[in-house]
């Protein structure tokens, strides 16, 4: 089980995380390989803790959650998220955060790489729509963990969202890769 | 032609294209977490097929519209999840005891009540076997992967048609909105599987829907057709008019019991995983579990195996009624027995009934959380 790639996208509900794991699940059954996504939530729909478990490999998945301290990457965008799940974070694995909302500690930057990306600022400010943080987030998880081939991720999305905006998650996907490897290289 | 399509969905989606290729043309529902995509998918793909899907009032009201469905002859279905089936249990009985096919998805969440809305549970199995009073035999199948919420729906529909009264499909929160691949049947195979319900077509006077063999469900022509008859939630003769006939009530429950339980062969359906290469020799662990959990299991089996434990799994899909035989097998050979359950030893005490053996270990987890691999291979670690 060694190609195994575990990602958690956290955040609060109605911030798109769950269609970000989706892509990715969509774009790794397309390469031939197995993707599972599954997203946990609370009944207070928006505004609640969410959690998107997204497991890519190349044999079949079973069970469909990352299993805690297995998981590589993750990347939240709501500090409740953030407290709740980082624990499933192996050590020195990568952790991407908006430093507008959240706030890791001293402890949390030692035993963790916590990369500040002011995820939503680029949504809102930069491609001028505040709903494509989610391939923001999408680019930045790609880029980070060089998980699937980026043609084939950035065509899984586009088959997800209305023709009208594609221009728009193109120009997400580009500013997140951007962003990542600028967080990368310091 | 091949014969199955590669598709990339959720559970619940799932099972609701399952109903709509399995010639489902009615679904009568009401939305509630964790089930409301498949009302919602619903909605799209009937009015595409020349069908219907309505969200009515309440749960109430929502079964019973899909009755009134199948009473009119269409394959009919509701969707919903432990709370809603406590509110269908009524009308659930009155479809058994009027032998009107449908299929009843339960999408479990946690319980008692309004319990844990979004998260996964498999509180309502205990539920499934008799939710509704009085004598009758419940058919429930669990799907235990993302395949068999498409495939368990599909038979669900053939099932409800062979024996004409509810057939339940068990999913649950993780399954129901896990999302990935699944391999299912094409929409032409499916088709081509479909039996439709047994009619009459013999002289209008000669036409007796509740006057079968004794271990045969009732036939109910298609209303409209020229066919008379009475449905009745009480004891009911041969055209379905009450009756306190000694004879003829005592038959007609005995009929209830009798249909399904002198044909469980046309019924069961389970998954034995590595259990091949049992011997029944000392060390071996056999681990029962079903839906969501058996994936956990498969994935600890795996581990199991690395360490050297030779495990196995043995998954019933269909969970009532039981597969007494198999497991009756199975527990002779294998002397470690771990049931896996998201409720608390629901399951377990089939198991130990069938098996006539009471020294049956249990994980069972009730806070709304999975149960992890890891925490499986603990505990064949800690009690074998």
């Amino acid at each position: 089980m060694g190609t195994k790639t575990l990602m958690r996208f956290t955040g609060v509900g109605g911030q798109g995380v769950l269609l970000a794991g989706e892509i990715f699940a969509a774009a790794k059954i397309k390469t031939g390989g197995h993707g599972l996504k599954t997203a946990t939530y609370t009944s207070q729909v928006r505004g609640g803790p969410t959690v998107v478990d997204i497991q890519l490999d190349d044999e079949e998945i079973y069970y469909p959650y990352a299993n805690d301290g297995e998981i590589g990457f993750m990347l939240s965008v709501a500090n409740v998220s953030y407290n709740s799940f980082k624990d499933g974070v192996q050590e020195g694995g990568t952790i991407v955060v908006d430093p507008n909302l959240v706030h890791p500690t001293d402890e949390d930057r030692k035993k963790w790489k916590i990369h500040e990306i002011p995820i939503i600022t680029i949504a809102k400010e930069e491609v001028g729509n505040v709903i494509t943080q989610s391939v923001v987030a999408l680019a930045i998880a790609n880029t980070m963990m060089n998980a699937i081939d980026k043609e084939t991720l950035i065509a899984t999305m586009l088959s997800k969202v209305p023709p009208k905006v594609h221009a728009a998650n193109i120009k997400a996907y580009d500013l997140g890769e951007k962003y990542a490897r600028e967080a990368m290289a310091k | 032609m091949s014969q199955t399509r590669e598709v990339i969905s959720s559970g619940n989606h799932l099972a609701a294209l399952a109903g709509a290729d399995a010639g489902c043309r009615f679904m009568g529902g009401y939305p509630i977490t964790p089930s409301s995509e498949v009302i919602e998918q619903m909605s799209d793909l009937l009015p595409a097929r020349g069908g219907v899907t309505i969200q009515m009032e309440d749960e109430i009201a929502a079964v019973a519209a899909a009755i009134g469905a199948g009473m009119a002859g269409h394959r009919t279905m509701t969707a919903t999840s432990g709370p809603g089936i406590s509110l269908k249990a009524e009308n659930l009985g009155l479809a058994q005891m009027t032998e009107v096919p449908l299929v009843v998805i339960n999408v479990m969440r946690g319980g008692p009540s309004t319990g844990l809305p979004t998260r996964v549970s498999q509180g309502d199995v205990r539920q499934a076997k008799n939710p509704s009073h009085g004598d009758y035999r419940s058919i429930t199948l669990c799907a235990g992967n993302l395949a068999e919420c498409y495939t368990e729906v599909v038979r669900a529909f053939n099932l409800a048609d062979r024996f004409m009264q509810p057939v339940f499909v068990l999913l649950d929160e993780t399954i129901g909105h896990m999302h990935g691949k699944a391999i299912i049947p094409t929409e032409e195979a499916v088709q081509a599987g479909i039996v439709p319900r047994k009619s009459f077509d013999g002289a209008p006077e000669d036409y007796h829907p509740y006057e079968c063999e004794p271990d045969q469900p009732a036939v109910l022509n298609k209303m409209f057709t020229g066919y008379r008859y009475h449905f009745t939630g009480l004891h009911h003769d041969k055209n379905g008019f009450p009756t306190e006939e000694i004879e003829t009530c005592r038959k007609l429950i005995q009929r209830l019991e009798d249909k399904v339980m002198m044909h469980t062969d046309e019924l069961e359906l389970n998954e034995e995983f590595m259990l091949d290469d049992m011997t029944g020799a000392e060390g071996e662990v056999l681990i029962i579990a079903y839906g969501s959990v058996a994936l956990s299991a498969k994935e600890a089996i795996r581990h199991l195996r690395a360490a050297g434990i030779k495990a196995g799994l043995f998954r019933p899909i269909t969970l009532w009624p039981s597969p007494a035989d198999s497991i009756k097998k199975y527990t002779d050979m294998i002397k470690n027995v771990l049931c896996v359950e998201l409720n608390i030893r629901q399951y377990t005490e089939e198991v130990e009934r069938v098996s006539s053996r009471l020294d049956i270990e249990g994980l069972y987890k009730v806070n709304g959380r999975p149960i992890s691999p890891y925490e499986i291979v603990n505990k064949v670690k800690e009690v074998f």
